[in-house]
């Protein structure tokens, strides 16, 4: 009987071992920001062109400037749950623009082209950048898309969500940001 | 002019390349063997050397631009290290709890060896004690080999 604890001890052991193995494999798509309550790093990117008129050809993010607070929100062409976010952030534009700078940043490719394909096959109207070489996403922490950061008026990082960002979750760290 | 001055010049150049060359392959050596300490971070166990996802060939590029500036291994690890955490270094820090995963292994070697000097001693033991055997038994098996 002792044998046989020690043994069912030992290969329960190896098997926790193992699945902690397998488990770490995986992008921890959920691990929190490093930079969660730090102010986040300065940018200036350029503008998709159907915003060019409203926004200038660059759009500069000044943490120390902000005024208001500001969602940002990572995505890529071809990213299926980036698509499905689309209009639940035009709605969250739409319904808090005039308290919270929405801004989209189409990142981790080259296609230009596509990304303003995209902005009009959801009919956005919030401003969208560009981060060609991908270096706002890496200075920002970004592991992959779609991402959404919710930065107060001080610049500084309140929650990052990564996956498809829902109504819920916008109402809930919107509201947070607004108090 | 004379062909000498010329042959001169142009061994010169050569040297100046080579040394070029030579340079920036050490450059690029270096640049893998800091991003190979660095996962990937939209990849599935892979480092930042091993992928070529257009995130890992910026981090790249990262990498070989501050060794460019003179920025030291651990200044540019520390730079990732802020914007993606531990996360980020495929071997853990030596400090804190990480020390757990250098420690435990050592620990689990050093259990195994005692466990196994136990037991190859009880073994050893168990075989040089005589062994008990009926006297009519004895016979029974002498009598069958007999036969």
């Amino acid at each position: 009987m002792k044998r046989l604890l020690v043994v069912v001890a030992v290969v329960g052991a190896l098997g926790a071992l193992f699945l902690f193995g397998l488990l770490r494999g995986q992008p921890d798509r959920a691990i929190a920001s490093a930079r969660l309550d730090k102010r986040m790093p300065n940018f200036d990117l350029a503008v998709h062109a159907p915003f060019r008129t409203q926004y200038g050809s660059s759009f500069e993010f000044d943490s120390e400037g902000l005024g208001n607070p500001m969602v940002v929100n990572f995505w890529a062409t071809w990213c299926i749950p980036c698509r499905q976010e689309a209009p639940v952030l035009e709605a969250a534009w739409r319904r808090y623009g005039d308290q919270v700078t929405i801004v989209g940043v189409q990142t981790q490719e080259r296609n230009a082209q596509g990304g303003v394909e995209f902005i009009n096959e959801f009919g956005l109207t919030f401003p969208n950048l560009i981060d060609e070489d991908s270096r706002v996403s890496i200075d920002w922490g970004l592991f992959g898309v779609p991402e959404t950061y919710f930065i107060r008026a001080d610049g500084t990082l309140a929650y990052k969500h990564t996956g498809i960002v829902n109504q819920d979750v916008l109402d809930e760290q919107i509201g947070a940001l607004l108090q | 002019m004379s062909p000498r001055p010329l042959l001169l010049l142009a061994l010169l150049a050569l040297l100046m390349a080579a040394q070029a060359q030579e340079a920036a392959s050490q450059l690029e050596a270096r640049t893998f063997e800091i991003a190979a300490q660095l996962r990937c971070p939209v990849c599935v166990s892979e480092s930042v050397a091993q992928s070529s996802s257009p995130t890992s060939i910026q981090m790249r590029q990262i990498v070989q631009e501050q060794l460019e500036q003179g920025r030291s291994e651990a200044q540019i690890l520390a730079f990732f290290q802020e914007r993606y955490g531990d996360w980020i270094l495929l071997e853990p820090p030596k400090r804190g709890l990480y020390l757990l995963v250098w420690i435990l292994p050592l620990v689990a070697a050093l259990v195994g060896l005692t466990a196994l000097v136990v037991f190859v001693r009880r073994w050893t033991r168990a075989s040089k004690e005589p062994i008990e055997v009926d006297e009519s038994d004895l016979k029974r098996v002498r009598d069958a080999l007999a036969d």
